[in-house]
């Protein structure tokens, strides 16, 4: 397994690659079996890689499709097509050698047209691609020969690996999507060890071993169920009667049920959801001194314990968990200082007889209790003198209110998630000085330039290094009010074993068994 | 000739639901594009899969290509899953007439048989239970009767599944729950009604012919007090598929219902929209049926209907 030397690899490069290179996953020989039933809160309407955007969906797309590259249980990139890959020595092309002898499920071989054809799809927003923007920087893909496929980029990119191993990046069968048209979303053809068995819109879907895989990742049951419940209550019967095997988003009054029914344990995984107030860095908000004084004056740990019933904990940096931990930077939490809080309103001017005033929006019902979080935030700032409303949205008019031009907006701050799989484009999409999804209007020339610069090495000590530092100063600078982690919640059934779920809420099946009972 | 007079005065209710409904849906705050694109999507990004949906087009185009799409499938296609929307719908509707149907059938069939026995039994103890549980019934929000009864049968009892449509026993709960209101309002409704028609002269002729109680009360006076339920009937029938929203979130079944609340949380217009004009097309056939129903169990209405075109008055 060696990078390709003809494309003029540094050794740094080689390095790079080497190392993602020894995490490949060991074959499995085991035989299909046993059977498993999921219910989930979520409705997937498509699996198209281009189209989906619900974890559930990766989930499918990864036992449906394969990839050049893949994120397993631990989201470190492997290879999974992918046998050697280099830069070239401007960095502005990318190649690809793959394991050739794969078959979609209806007999297509998977070869560099293949590959090169859904790539060009993923990147056409014609097609309907909601993910032509993220993969931008990949340019056009270009087969060569049978088992290569050269990326002509539009920009230096270093996280091209990264992308390629999001599952929107599953190699999808181009021909059969063209005749199958919107059909392609519910049946889809491709070469991962799974395929759609049957799927019943809004109520359930199951896959069945591919008989055609060819890969490394055989699978390993007969057959998977997903349910969709969207009810808690419901959902939760199904765990504590044994009709499901695991279920996701458990309420946190609803965790001592499962466990006590003796057939199913909650595990709270970490979830990279990072929920954050998003402050207006313009207007009243400009002084940082006033951003720092948001921060330390809310008690983070109470209102986890008392309104999330324990389901986060506290940010300790802007992006969460499995966000590329090996890029990813942790800082001591904001303490809870009210008195300090104070000191630092007063300095910046304000007073009993100059209260500074502040408009807080949240959105009802997309974070966990979201507009309680609201009251509680607006009554500790109001403790410290602050002059705080709250302003609960419906989810529509939330979502639009932070698409509008700073100029245009009536709060301070909004409460926002964020999840990507990627510190490049999570930092660079938020913070980069006027980038249409950077709603903080957050702009720091050292921020700009060392995102510029992280892109484009593709040395992953100096990418440490570098967004160690933007990580650093936007902790520094509090752009935003960082809350929490969101945690996950699941029950899984005792029968279960080897079940994981990554932090991007994406569930795991690699090493999935089921014991009879 | 009556029915399709019917049909042609429904053409303009109906457009005037399209209009309705495109106009109102449009105006909800938030871009279907922004949705589907992500949090993290730029406007260029938003803009490009705006222009893939169509949504740059005028409003006029739009609300023409809307109408244009009642007819032609491949124009009328859900933002999320590029499926024709009559496709989504088709697959869903069985589901939600199972338990609206169902519902229904249970619903009158306990009512009619308990209000009869409550009117023939006046203050018994029969009569006491059949009101409170029907008092409960009519109380009672559908959502919380659900989740109780998921808890007893299926997590207690275990004798049903607690949601799911897979088998025809996942939809024993589910009809049952729906079927409360009916029967509750059937039974008083019919109990009501007969009570009144009792005492009338017509019964004691129906009596003196020779017929036996029974024949008396089941052709004769049921027949009658029947009128105005069928009417209400109609009413519950249309608000069981509004309240099919509630009840397939409940029990996990994918109905129109469900179809609906999901293409609303993420701002799928055409669902929206087309959903919306099915209800209305689906009232105005309710409306006729029931029209027809009460014609053919009160003859007299026949004759004004006839003479006015516009059935009971």
């Amino acid at each position: 397994m060696q990078p390709l030397l003809s494309f003029g690899l540094s050794v740094r490069r080689m390095a790079a690659a080497l190392m993602i290179a020894t995490a490949m996953p060991v074959v499995a020989n085991a035989a299909a079996e046993g059977t498993i039933t999921i219910a989930v809160g979520a409705d997937a309407t498509t699996f198209h890689p281009h189209v989906n955007a619900l974890p559930v969906g990766n989930a499918v797309d990864m036992l449906v499709f394969e990839q050049l590259f893949r994120m397993g249980a631990d989201s470190k990139v492997v290879p999974q097509l992918a046998q050697e890959w280099g830069w070239s020595e401007d960095g502005m092309t990318f190649t690809v050698r793959f394991e050739t002898g794969h078959v979609f499920s209806n007999g297509n071989p998977l070869d560099a047209e293949a590959v090169a054809a859904s790539f060009n799809q993923l990147l056409d927003p014609k097609s309907g691609s909601i993910y032509a923007g993220l993969y931008a920087s990949l340019g056009r893909a270009e087969a060569q020969g049978d088992d290569t496929v050269v990326f002509h980029l539009a920009e230096q990119n270093g996280h091209i690996l990264m992308l390629l191993a999001n599952s929107a990046a599953g190699i999808i069968d181009v021909k059969a999507n063209a005749e199958m048209g919107a059909e392609y979303g519910r049946k889809p053809v491709g070469s991962g060890p799974y395929v759609i068995d049957e799927f019943i819109g809004g109520e359930r879907f199951s896959l069945i071993p591919n008989p055609t895989y060819k890969g490394a990742l055989p699978a390993t049951l007969e057959k998977i169920t997903f349910m969709s419940v969207p009810e808690d209550g419901a959902r939760m019967a199904l765990i504590e009667t044994g009709e499901a095997d695991v279920v996701d988003r458990v309420p946190a009054d609803a965790i001592d049920a499962v466990n006590d029914s003796g057939l199913a344990k909650v595990i709270l995984p970490d979830s990279m959801f990072s929920i954050s107030m998003e402050l207006i860095n313009s207007g009243v908000l400009a002084d940082r001194r006033v951003r720092e004084a948001l921060n330390i004056s809310i008690d983070r740990d109470g209102m986890i314990q008392g309104i999330l019933g324990g389901l986060a904990t506290p940010s300790v940096g802007m992006v969460g968990p499995g966000t590329q931990d090996e890029l990813r930077a942790t800082f001591p939490p904001k303490p809870f200082d009210p008195a300090r809080a104070k000191d630092l309103l007063t300095e910046a001017g304000y007073g009993p007889g100059n209260p500074l005033s502040l408009v807080v929006t949240c959105p009802n019902g997309r974070y966990i209790k979201d507009s309680q979080v609201c009251q509680a935030l607006v009554a500790q700032w109001q403790a410290i003198g602050i002059d705080a409303k709250s302003q609960v949205m419906d989810l529509s008019n939330w979502s639009a209110n932070s698409r509008l031009p700073l100029s245009e907006r009536k709060d301070n701050m909004t409460m926002v998630g964020r999840a990507t799989a990627g510190i490049d484009f999570t930092l660079y999409r938020l913070f980069k000085t006027g980038v249409s999804t950077n709603i903080s209007g957050f702009s720091n020339p050292e921020v700009d330039r060392l995102l510029a610069e992280g892109r484009a090495t593709v040395d992953p000590e100096a990418q440490k290094k570098i967004y160690g530092e933007v990580q650093k100063i936007i902790w520094d600078q509090d752009p935003y009010v960082f809350l929490w982690y969101q945690k996950q919640a699941l029950g899984v059934s005792n029968r279960v074993n080897g079940f994981a779920i990554r932090p991007d809420e994406t569930m795991i099946f690699d090493n999935l068994t089921v014991s009879s009972n | 000739m009556y029915v399709l007079r019917r049909f042609v005065v429904a053409i303009p209710t109906l457009l005037a639901v399209s209009i309705l409904a495109f106009w109102f849906v449009d105006m909800i705050p938030g871009d279907p594009a922004a949705k589907l694109a992500g949090n993290m999507a730029t406007n260029e990004e938003v803009a490009a899969i705006r222009s893939h949906l169509g949504l740059d087009q005028s409003p006029i185009a739009r609300y023409g290509l809307f109408l244009k799409g009642v007819v032609d499938p491949e124009i009328a296609v859900s933002y999320r899953t590029s499926r024709p929307v009559v496709q989504e719908i088709g697959e869903r509707l069985p589901k939600t007439l199972i338990v609206a149907v169902g519902g229904l059938l249970l619903g009158i069939l306990f009512g009619v048989v308990t209000g009869v026995i409550c009117a023939l039994r006046q203050g018994g103890w029969f009569d006491a239970i059949v009101t409170i549980v029907t008092l409960a019934g009519i109380s009672m929000p559908i959502y919380w009767l659900g989740l109780l009864c998921i808890w007893l049968f299926a997590v207690e009892l275990r004798w049903l599944p607690a949601a799911g449509a897979a088998t025809p026993w996942h939809f024993v709960l589910p009809v049952i729950v729906v079927a409360t209101r009916p029967a509750a309002l059937f039974s008083r409704l019919v109990t009501a009604n007969l009570l009144e028609v009792m005492g009338k002269d017509y019964l004691d002729t129906a009596r003196s012919k020779g017929l036996s109680e029974t024949r008396v009360i089941v052709r004769h006076a049921l027949r009658n007090s029947l009128v105005a339920a069928v009417s209400v009937a109609g009413v519950q029938f249309g608000g069981m598929l509004g309240g099919s929203v509630v009840t397939e979130t409940v029990f996990g079944i994918p109905g129109l219902g469900r179809l609906l609340v999901e293409a609303v949380g993420s701002s799928d217009y055409p669902v929206i929209q087309y959903c919306v004009l099915m209800f209305a097309a689906v009232f105005i056939v309710i409306n006729l049926a029931t029209d027809l129903i009460g014609q053919w169990l009160d003859p007299r209405t026949r004759e004004k209907s006839a003479a006015t075109g516009y059935g009971r008055i």
